[in-house]
């Protein structure tokens, strides 16, 4: 009986093209198309700007020695163009803010004969940070003009180079590349799969219970002699199955992504994510997606079931999403990590729990405990879903 | 045969419901001790003004609510200890239920008699006898979404009757429908009653009731008012007509 109910709200559901559209069409879609908006973004916005010819003032002349050695740094670097403003320093600063000019560069007037007394000299660069990628040039520069500078000292003084340099110092990463991206990516997986997983279960369970009662069908099917758990049962199933649908297409939509449309540019992160894409962790993923896909049914039916209408049930569990959302989040920040007392923390305990399992340092203990939490918390979800279905109160308007 | 003794229902009043109610209680009174009995092959009217408790004693008939106090029984199944039992004898059709609209009317069908578990063959035959009786073989495939009035009227009644109880409660089975969906409803209600089968039914146009009752039972404010057989009741009126007779009979 709970599969011919199951049968039947799955055939409705499929047939609602606003419930597909959210179980199907936005998860398989959403990785490619973000993947690419931000890959052609960003490589365009950072060639954009590195083709971006600096219009640089300067306080001096363009003869100047300082603007000669930056004129003589390679267009590799970024090209840039100089402006005289023979020492009117009010009209320099007010054009850079008036953003006729990029960049203002100051410094002092006796510069060169500073550094030829091996004295220092200042240098004042004026830059508006909102624009990205102009500190970075700068710093490009002034590492090239001050490397050579020092060089030219230690020949001066007679130093020798290493002399002055008392450590070499090496930091070796001795975590994996798969740790790495498990540690600073790896809890994004299951945040996304969270959200999707809340977003494909809400419309279903909304229809099957709260739109049920406005269209009347459900007074309909409680006079059939179907005891009222296994019609629970039955519609639980199909908002259990959306949700894990809607994560599920996620995770294709990411695949393809990475897999067949060659989005990410840079080889080796592909290698590592492939690597992570195997079959046995998105088994164990999904085996932790499911009592967590439960648990967001088992919230979600008693509100639609306890609401009168649609849009009672929508303006109730929309922000609900945020409640959700927020202990994956915390999952999110470094130095939260899987341990006795996080396993017990529902959500938290699956975003870090994919990604101990993605970093590939899973403790089995504290997956089979976070396992068997969000199994507790799912089984009471149910338990008061099914105490709200068999409420009268509840199912007749 | 349905058998109602002595049936009570109360409704625990919300915080906002309890400022309107005068007396500010805690509990409303939908149905008050309320007993009738319907036997088979007869067709029994349940009248009442609107908020009289007659979709509340329905809706107790069909097991959708639990009585507070008395006992209903239905075919000699006592429906409050054995709602289960009770409902696979029972075509249940209210003005307040839906169908469902992405469903088409053959797959509905096929749905609930899958819920009363009853077998293909038998359901065949169903389907046949009773798509010719309401003429539904034109849209048997047509969504439920799409579909006018009449048409879900039809789906409904039919989906009512796929099982083949013993017992049909219709509430305003004819509401908002054209005569000849109307007359065809009618006729369906008397081919039932000639199988030897219960009725029950309410309904506010008058015409209808004196058309097709056996008897019939006026409720108001969840109270009997009367109870009695048509013809007795025809007695009673002294020549003033059904309408008149029922406003009597609310208002005394």
């Amino acid at each position: 009986m709970i599969f011919k109910i199951f049968r039947k709200e799955l055939k409705e559901t499929v047939r609602d093209r606003k419930t597909l559209l959210i179980m199907v069409a936005i998860p398989l879609l959403i990785f490619p198309i973000l993947i690419n908006v931000i890959v052609n973004v960003s490589s365009s916005f950072s060639e954009s700007a590195g083709e971006k010819v600096l219009k640089i003032g300067v306080i001096g002349d363009t003869n100047d020695m300082l603007i000669q050695q930056l004129n003589s740094i390679p267009a590799s670097f970024g090209p840039k163009e100089f402006i005289a403003y023979n020492g009117d320093s009010l009209k320099l600063f007010k054009d850079q803010k008036e953003e006729k000019i990029d960049l203002a560069l100051w410094y002092d007037s006796g510069f060169q004969d500073i550094l030829d007394g091996l004295g220092t000299a200042n240098i004042l660069w004026a830059v508006d940070e909102t624009n990205i990628g102009y500190s970075e040039r700068i710093t490009g520069y002034m590492n090239i003009l001050e490397a050579e500078e020092r060089l030219k000292r230690y020949d001066a003084l007679g130093i020798d180079e290493q002399k002055l340099q008392p450590y070499k110092i090496t930091y070796q990463n001795t975590a994996s590349d798969q740790q790495m991206l498990g540690e600073l990516a790896g809890g994004i997986l299951p945040y996304i799969f969270i959200a999707f997983g809340f977003l494909g279960c809400m419309y279903p369970a909304i229809d099957l219970f709260s739109g049920e009662k406005e269209r009347g069908t459900i007074e309909t099917l409680l006079t059939t002699p179907v005891k009222r758990w296994k019609i629970l049962i039955g519609k639980m199933l199909v908002v259990v199955l959306s949700g894990l649908m809607a994560s599920c297409c996620a995770l294709i939509g990411l695949f393809v992504s990475i897999e067949f449309l060659d989005l990410i540019p840079d080889p080796n992160l592909t290698a590592v994510v492939s690597k992570i894409l195997t079959i046995p962790i998105i088994i164990k993923l999904f085996a932790l997606l499911l009592p967590l896909t439960v648990f967001f049914a088992g919230i979600m039916i008693p509100i639609s079931v306890y609401t009168k209408s649609f849009k009672e049930a929508q303006s109730i569990i929309t922000p609900l999403n945020i409640v959700v959302v927020l202990p994956a989040m915390l999952g999110l920040f470094p130095g939260i990590e899987l341990n006795y007392i996080t396993a017990c923390v529902p959500i938290l305990n699956i975003v870090l729990t994919t990604k101990s399992l993605i970093a590939g340092n899973i403790d089995y203990i504290l997956l089979s405990l976070s396992f068997i939490v969000m199994i507790a918390v799912a089984a009471v979800a149910v338990f008061v879903s099914f105490r709200q279905f068999g409420k009268e109160s509840n199912i007749v308007n | 045969m349905i058998i109602v003794k002595n049936v009570s229902k109360e409704f625990r009043l919300s915080k906002e419901q309890r400022k309107e109610h005068p007396a500010n209680d805690k509990y409303t009174l939908a149905v008050n001790n309320l007993s009738f009995s319907c036997n088979p092959g007869e067709v029994f009217s349940l009248l009442g003004p609107n908020g009289a408790g007659k979709t509340t004693t329905l809706r107790m008939l069909s097991t959708i609510l639990q009585p507070s106090s008395g006992t209903i029984e239905i075919c000699g199944v006592d429906a409050v200890k054995y709602p289960r039992e009770a409902r696979r004898k029972i075509g249940f059709l209210t003005g307040s239920t839906g169908l469902y609209a992405r469903l088409s009317a053959n797959e509905v069908i096929d749905y609930f008699a899958s819920l009363y578990n009853v077998p293909n063959n038998v359901l065949k035959e169903r389907k046949a006898y009773l798509y010719d009786l309401l003429n539904m073989n034109e849209f048997a495939s047509k969504k439920i979404g799409k579909m006018s009035t009449g048409m879900k009227q039809k789906v409904s009644i039919c989906r009512t009757m796929i099982h083949d109880p013993e017992v049909l409660i219709l509430d305003e089975p004819t509401s908002g429908l054209d005569v000849i969906t109307a007359e065809g409803i009618i006729q369906l209600i008397r081919d039932y009653k000639s199988q030897n089968k219960t009725v029950l039914f309410s309904s506010h146009i008058m015409g209808e009731v004196d058309l097709l009752s056996d008897r019939l039972a006026i409720i108001h404010n969840g109270s009997l008012k009367h109870e009695g057989t048509m013809s007795e009741f025809r007695t009673e009126m002294q020549g003033q007509s059904l309408t008149g007779a029922f406003i009597n009979i609310v208002q005394s």
